[in-house]
C-alpha cells in the first residue's frame, strides 16, 4: 500500500525527508512505519492519520495521510 | 537551612537605600522560591487597588534553590510585580546570569521598590549595591544598554535591562537579558521602567549554600551531559521550538489573521526547516545544553532571535509569510523591550478592527513595513494609535467598542499565546484558567488532547490534564525556577527534579510534596485576583468570545465546520472548579484554602470578597 507522509520538525533530519509518499509491503501499523523510516523510538512522538491523532498502534490504510511530530512543550 | 542563602535583599530606589532581610525556613519551605517567593512578598506587601505603575508596586526578582547551580535547566530568573495590563498578579521567567550572580552574592530575592528620581541602573556586587546614572542609555534599545553594560563591567555580570517600551511604560514591555531573551510578559518591563530603572547589573562571589556540594556538583554536571546527548541524538536544536508551527499548521491550530484562520499554505514559508536554512548563530540560557535561541539575518540585516511563539504572532496571525521580514518585526520587539506576543496579537486585532469598520486605519494585514511603523509608535506612545496600541488589547477593545472584545485575542487583559483554539478545548481552557493571564507557559494539553484524548471532548480528563500540568509548568518549573524544555521536549524526567532538590536542600520530598506547593500558587494568585477585583467571576476564565462564533468556522481543513461550544465548554470549566477545589466563580474555597495552608490568607481575602 502506498500512504503518504509527513515528517515534522528534528525528525526530518532521521527520516531524510520532509514529505514523500511511501509504499509499504503488506499491512503496517504507525509503529511499523516509524521502523521503516528509521525514526529513533525512544522519544515521545505525535502521529495523525488523515488529521486526526492515532496512537502507534493503529492500522495503516492505502492513501492515508500520516504526519509524524516531536512531542512539543511550545516555546 | 541549605540550599537557600536565607536572605533576600531589598532595594529602595527613592531614598537609596538596600538592606539584607533573612527569611525563615518555614517560609523557604512553603513556597520554595521564583514564582512561590514572589508571589508571597507582593501579597504580603501590596495594598489592594494600588498603580501597577506608581512607586508603591514592586518589582521583584526571585530564585530558588537550585538556580544557578549546575543540573539542567536551572539558568532561569522570576520577575514579578502586580501587572499593568491585567491589574493582577503577573510575572515571567527568562535565561539569565541573574540566576547564578545573585546567589553567589548570597540571595535568593530582589525586593525593589520606590522610584528613583531620574534614570538609574543598580550596580550590585555581594552585598553592596550602587545606585548609578543610566541617563547615558535612556531612551535607547537592550541591545545598545546591554552592550554599554558589558562594556563597563564585562560579560560576567548577571544584566536584566528595558528598551523604550518599557521606559514609556507600554503595558506588554517585558524585561530583557541577552543571556536568554525577555520575560514578565505581563509588563514587567513597564514596571522597571515607571521606577526610573533601566537595568539591573548583580556579579557574586560566594558559594552555592548546597547541602551536598559534592555530590550535587556531580549529578548536576553529568545530566547536563545527558541532556546534551539526548538533544544531540534527536536532533531537536536543530529547529529549536519553531519545529511546532508546521505542526500546528497541520492539525488546524496555527494563528493566522487575527486567529480566524487555523492553517495557510504559505505556512512552511516561515517554519523549522527555513529557520534552520536561515541561521547564523545559536544562543542558549546559562547552564544549558539544548540551545533554543536561533538566530537568523532580518530584513534590515539586523540578527534577530527566533523561536515559535513570535514566528507565529508576528508572521501567519499578521498573514505575513517572509521570513526575514517576521525577523525584523521580533528585531524591533526586542530592541525596544516589547513583547513578541502581545504585539502580535495587538497588531492583528488592529487590522481586524480596521477591516470589521469598527475603527478607521490604514493597516492591513501582510503589510510588514506598516506592522514596523506601528510597533515603533507603540515603543514611544506617539500619538493617537501608539497610545492606543500601547494598551494592549483588552483596552483596545473597550475603547473601540463594536462588540471588538470578541476578537480581541486576550484572557484577563494579557494576550494569548501562539496556538488556536477555535476547536480544542482543553488548550482553551489551559489559557483561560492561567491565573495571570493568557499564557501559554502554564499547562500545554494540546499534544495530548490531540493524541491521548478526542479533541471534541470536554470531559473531565482534559480539566485532570490541565491541572497536573499547571502543576509541572505554572509549578515546580516556576518556583524551582528551571527550564521545561529538558522535561517534555527529550523526555528528560520530572523525576529527576527532587533529586536535585534533595542534594540542594536536604530535604526528601515526593512529587506529591511539589504539587501541592503549586496548588498553593495557583490558589494564591487566585486571591490576589479577587483581592484586586472583588466582583470576579468564571467569565474570568473564559477564553476570547471569537473561538464560539460560527460564523468563525474554517470552511475547509480538518476542523471545517467546528467550533467551541459555550455550553460544554462551561462543564469543562465547572471539572476544573471542582477537581482544584474552587467555587463556580473561580475562586478557592475555605476549606481548599485550609487544606493548602492558606488559612490566613484566605482571612485576608475575605476582608475584600467572600469565600464560600
Amino acid at each position: 500500500m502506498k500512504v503518504q507522509v509527513k515528517v515534522i520538525g528534528y525528525l526530518i533530519h532521521q527520516a531524510g525527508f520532509g514529505e514523500k509518499e511511501v509504499e509499504i509491503s503488506g499491512p503496517a501499523t504507525a509503529d511499523e512505519l516509524l521502523t521503516i523510516l528509521h525514526i529513533e523510538k525512544s522519544l515521545p512522538k505525535f502521529l495523525t492519520r488523515n488529521g486526526q491523532g492515532i496512537t502507534p498502534a493503529e492500522k495503516l490504510e492505502d492513501g492515508d495521510r500520516v504526519v509524524i511530530a516531536p512531542l512539543y512543550s511550545g516555546g | 537551612m541549605k540550599g537557600w542563602t536565607g536572605n533576600f535583599i531589598r532595594i529602595n530606589l527613592t531614598d537609596r537605600t538596600y538592606q539584607k532581610e533573612p527569611y525563615s525556613e518555614e517560609f523557604a519551605k512553603k513556597w520554595v522560591g521564583g514564582r512561590g517567593f514572589a508571589l508571597k512578598i507582593l501579597w504580603d506587601e501590596l495594598k489592594p487597588g494600588i498603580d501597577p505603575l506608581g512607586p508603591k508596586n514592586k518589582l521583584i526578582v526571585a530564585l530558588g534553590p537550585i538556580s544557578g547551580a549546575p543540573a539542567p535547566n536551572t539558568g532561569k530568573a522570576v520577575v514579578a510585580a502586580k501587572s499593568p495590563i491585567t491589574g493582577g498578579y503577573g510575572d515571567g521567567n527568562l535565561g539569565t546570569r541573574v540566576s547564578i550572580e545573585l546567589r553567589k552574592a548570597g540571595y535568593d530575592a530582589m525586593i525593589i521598590e520606590g522610584k528613583a528620581e531620574k534614570p538609574t541602573y543598580i550596580y550590585m556586587q555581594d552585598d553592596e549595591v550602587e545606585f548609578l546614572s543610566a541617563e547615558e542609555v535612556w531612551g535607547k534599545g537592550t541591545y545598545a544598554t546591554n552592550d554599554w553594560i558589558y562594556k563597563k563591567y564585562g560579560k560576567s555580570v548577571g544584566v536584566l535591562n528595558i528598551g523604550q517600551g518599557g521606559e514609556n511604560m507600554v503595558s506588554y514591555a517585558v524585561v530583557r537579558s541577552l543571556e536568554g531573551r525577555a520575560g514578565g510578559r505581563p509588563g514587567m518591563g513597564a514596571v522597571m521602567g515607571s521606577k526610573n530603572l533601566k537595568a539591573i547589573v548583580v556579579k557574586g562571589s560566594k558559594e552555592y549554600p548546597l547541602a551536598e556540594p559534592e555530590e550535587y556538583k556531580k549529578r548536576g554536571t553529568q545530566d547536563l551531559k545527558k541532556v546534551a546527548e539526548i538533544d544531540k541524538k534527536s536532533g531537536w536544536s536543530i529547529q529549536g521550538t519553531n519545529g511546532v508551527l508546521a505542526w500546528c499548521n497541520e492539525v488546524a491550530a496555527l494563528p493566522v489573521h487575527n486567529f480566524r484562520g487555523t492553517h495557510h499554505p504559505d505556512a512552511w514559508k516561515v517554519d523549522g526547516v527555513r529557520l534552520n536554512d536561515a541561521r547564523i548563530a545559536t544562543y542558549g540560557c546559562p547552564n544549558c545544553t539544548m540551545r533554543c535561541g536561533i538566530t537568523m539575518h532580518d530584513a534590515e540585516g539586523h540578527e534577530s532571535e527566533l523561536d515559535y511563539e513570535n514566528i507565529g504572532l508576528l508572521g501567519p496571525n499578521l498573514d505575513i509569510f517572509d521570513l526575514p521580514q517576521v525577523a525584523s518585526l521580533n528585531w524591533l520587539c526586542d530592541e525596544y523591550g516589547i513583547d513578541t506576543m502581545s504585539s502580535g496579537c495587538v497588531l492583528s486585532f488592529y487590522a481586524d478592527a480596521i477591516e470589521q469598520g469598527a475603527i478607521d486605519g490604514d493597516f492591513k494585514f501582510g503589510d510588514a513595513e506598516k506592522a514596523k511603523e506601528l510597533l515603533t509608535l507603540v515603543a514611544y506612545r506617539k500619538g493617537a494609535v501608539g497610545s492606543l496600541l500601547a494598551e494592549g488589547t483588552r483596552k483596545m477593545a473597550r475603547k473601540i467598542g463594536k462588540n471588538s472584545i470578541a476578537y480581541a485575542m486576550q484572557v484577563k487583559g494579557l494576550e494569548v499565546a501562539a496556538y488556536n483554539c477555535k476547536f480544542v478545548p482543553g488548550m482553551a481552557l489551559a489559557f483561560a484558567t492561567s491565573p495571570i493571564g493568557g499564557h501559554h507557559k502554564e499547562a500545554w494539553i494540546i499534544t495530548f488532547e490531540l493524541r491521548e484524548s478526542k479533541r471534541d471532548s470536554y470531559g473531565p480528563e482534559k480539566a485532570q490534564k490541565v491541572i497536573d500540568l499547571q502543576r509541572i509548568r505554572g509549578g515546580l518549573f516556576e518556583y524551582m525556577p528551571a527550564c521545561r524544555f529538558p522535561w517534555i521536549e527529550l523526555g528528560w524526567g520530572i523525576e529527576n527534579y527532587p533529586v536535585y532538590f534533595q542534594k540542594a536542600t536536604g530535604l526528601n520530598w515526593s512529587l506529591d510534596d511539589f504539587w501541592k506547593v503549586g496548588d498553593r500558587i495557583y490558589a494564591l494568585m487566585k486571591f490576589f485576583w479577587a483581592r484586586e477585583f472583588p466582583n470576579c467571576n468564571r467569565t474570568d476564565d473564559y477564553p476570547p468570545a471569537v473561538w464560539f462564533d460560527p460564523a468563525n468556522a474554517d470552511t475547509e481543513g480538518p476542523i471545517a465546520g467546528k467550533v467551541l461550544d459555550w455550553d460544554k465548554y462551561n462543564e469543562l470549566l465547572d471539572h476544573f472548579y471542582r477537581l482544584r477545589g474552587w467555587d463556580e466563580r473561580g475562586i478557592p474555597t475555605r476549606k481548599t484554602a485550609r487544606a493548602l495552608d492558606l488559612a490566613q490568607e484566605a482571612a485576608d481575602v475575605e476582608k475584600f470578597f467572600k469565600l464560600k
